[in-house]
């Protein structure tokens, strides 16, 4: 089994703590003033992003995946739900360094489950 | 596709047998989910509720109506300039004459004046009755239903005939049989008032403008009793606006009319205050705000503390089943199998505690409202708010214990 290069352990903890921070936010006053299912929707999206960086600290190539599927589906919720804010640049440029780092460390990934 | 569910299904089978044989670990582990969605969801319900309730209120004082006081209505205005409008005179009768003459976009104005006093009938008594004295037009600019009987008419108002309309809760006071009190004469001043109308029941009201506790009596009578300028009186106009008429447009057209009739130079500040209903729902929105943000930290670090005990029973759990795993993989159980069945597991684990915590609620909402004097709803967004909630906590904190099952290696875990 490979070995998990440190910069993608230090992702992965990051995503980590970014997920703990950020689930409640799921259930937020400002989240359920959007609707009904808004919260579900959202929280389906923080939940993926939490299981994408399980799978890339295991190397998982599907890791690397989900994440991309999650940052646009995402992006793509802000942008509907037009709560696309200046604080929310910092969260793509750090997604977008994540998802790079990955590209990089691609082909060490397992490409099973 | 078939193939999938039939997978599902066997997960959730073997999820559910898994926690029926461990009652009491099943029970302590979905106590944490079923706290935590009792507090957030409370604090939701409680809010939305409240919300609810003083948004009927402001609303049954009217969304196009301008009310002309003294003191202008703010929330949490630090710079609230209170002493400059300690001078100010109170609204007056003089106000309503000049709007009902010149102005072109009030559909209807009217005045009103409180005061508090006793109202009898032989025996029955109730003390401390708002007695309004309101002029012709009141019924028009305020939202309220007259359950029997009829409102004053122009003449009887003009002339300060000595009838009276009565508030439910009073009504309900002074003839406790209920016998139709219409006609009936009450006593207040020391006169006699002949019934002629009662409102229908508006319920409690949160900013205290429920009419069940009020009676209605002419303006002109009651203006040859109390001092209708007298600030403790509270007067104040109420003018609706014209159908396809901002609020805005009615407030300048008003600060024009009365700023005439107040004589008041050009250059110098206005007087008076126009005040509007959406000031008052305003100042609720950042209270609730804050309220929805305390209870949304609270409940959030109690789903984190469900959270943790759902990922530990379910380590637990694969600690305990790992020969099991180990068996079913042998036998060609796939990764994502033995993944669905762990993840199920919490996941249902957790819908039952988020259950239970709804559950709590809905038996609270059946009593509370009582005790509160208002309706308290479950709504269907907070149900389902609180069901989103407790998947994902199962998903979260089930991922990585049921992850690390289907990686097992099966010739390791037969052996342990």
């Amino acid at each position: 089994m490979n070995k998990r290069p440190v910069i993608l352990s230090i992702i992965c903890v990051i995503g980590f703590l970014w997920v703990v921070v950020t689930f409640p936010g799921v259930f937020s006053p400002s989240v359920k003033k959007l609707g009904v299912f808004m919260p579900a929707v959202y929280g389906l999206i923080v939940a993926a992003t939490f299981i994408s960086f399980i799978g890339v600290w295991h190397l998982k190539r599907w890791g690397m995946e989900l994440y991309a599927i999650s940052f646009f589906c995402k992006m793509l919720f802000f942008i509907l739900t037009k709560t696309f804010e200046i604080t929310s640049i910092l969260g793509i440029i750090f997604s977008v360094w994540f998802i790079i780092t990955y590209l990089f460390y691609y082909k060490k990934m397992d490409a099973n489950l | 596709m078939h193939l999938f569910f039939q997978l599902v299904r066997e997960s959730v089978l073997f999820a559910s047998q898994s926690l029926l044989a461990n009652k009491l670990r099943t029970f302590l582990s979905l106590l944490g989910i079923t706290i935590g969605i009792f507090a957030i969801i409370t604090v939701f319900t409680v809010t939305d509720s409240l919300e609810n309730s003083i948004r009927g209120s402001v609303e049954s004082l009217g969304n196009n109506v301008v009310f002309i006081d003294k003191w202008p209505w703010e929330f949490g205005n630090s710079n609230y300039a209170w002493w400059k409008y300690m001078l100010r005179p109170t609204a007056g009768i003089s106000d309503l004459e000049a709007i009902t003459q010149n102005s072109k976009t009030a559909e209807a104005a009217a005045f009103r004046v409180d005061t508090k006093k006793r109202i009898q009938y032989y025996n029955s008594s109730v003390e401390n009755v708002l007695v309004s004295g309101v002029s012709a037009n009141y019924n028009l600019v305020s939202n309220f239903e007259i359950e029997q009987g009829r409102y004053f008419t122009e003449l009887e108002s003009a002339n300060a005939k000595n009838v009276i309309v009565l508030g439910k809760t009073i009504q309900e006071g002074l003839f406790p049989s209920g016998e139709n009190c219409l006609g009936k004469d009450v006593k207040l001043f020391g006169r006699k008032f002949t019934v002629i109308g009662v409102v229908k029941k508006q319920g409690e009201s949160m900013l205290g403008n429920s009419m069940d506790n009020q009676a209605m009596i002419p303006l002109n009578f009651i203006r040859n009793i109390i001092d209708v300028r007298a600030e403790t009186n509270e007067p104040y106009v109420a003018v609706k606006a014209k159908e396809g008429i901002s609020n805005e447009q009615l407030k300048d057209e008003l600060t024009g009319i009365l700023r005439a009739e107040r004589r008041l130079q050009p250059g110098t500040e206005n007087n008076f205050a126009l005040n509007e209903t959406s000031v008052l729902s305003k100042g609720f929105d950042g209270l609730f705000d804050v309220i929805g943000t305390v209870g949304w930290i609270i409940g959030g670090f109690s789903i984190l503390v469900g959270g943790f005990g759902i990922a530990n029973i379910m380590f637990v759990s694969v600690k305990e089943r790992t020969n099991l795993i180990g068996i079913q993989k042998s036998l060609g159980a796939k990764n994502y199998f033995i993944l669905l069945q762990f993840l199920s597991e919490a996941v249902f684990l957790s819908l039952i505690g988020g259950l239970f915590g709804l559950l709590i609620i809905w038996f609270i909402t059946l009593f509370a409202g009582d005790a509160f004097g208002m309706q308290i709803t479950l709504t269907l967004s907070n149900v389902v708010l609180g069901l989103t909630i407790s998947f994902l906590i199962g998903i979260i904190s089930g991922f990585v214990p049921a992850y690390s099952a289907a990686q097992l290696d099966p010739v390791e875990a037969i052996r342990q």
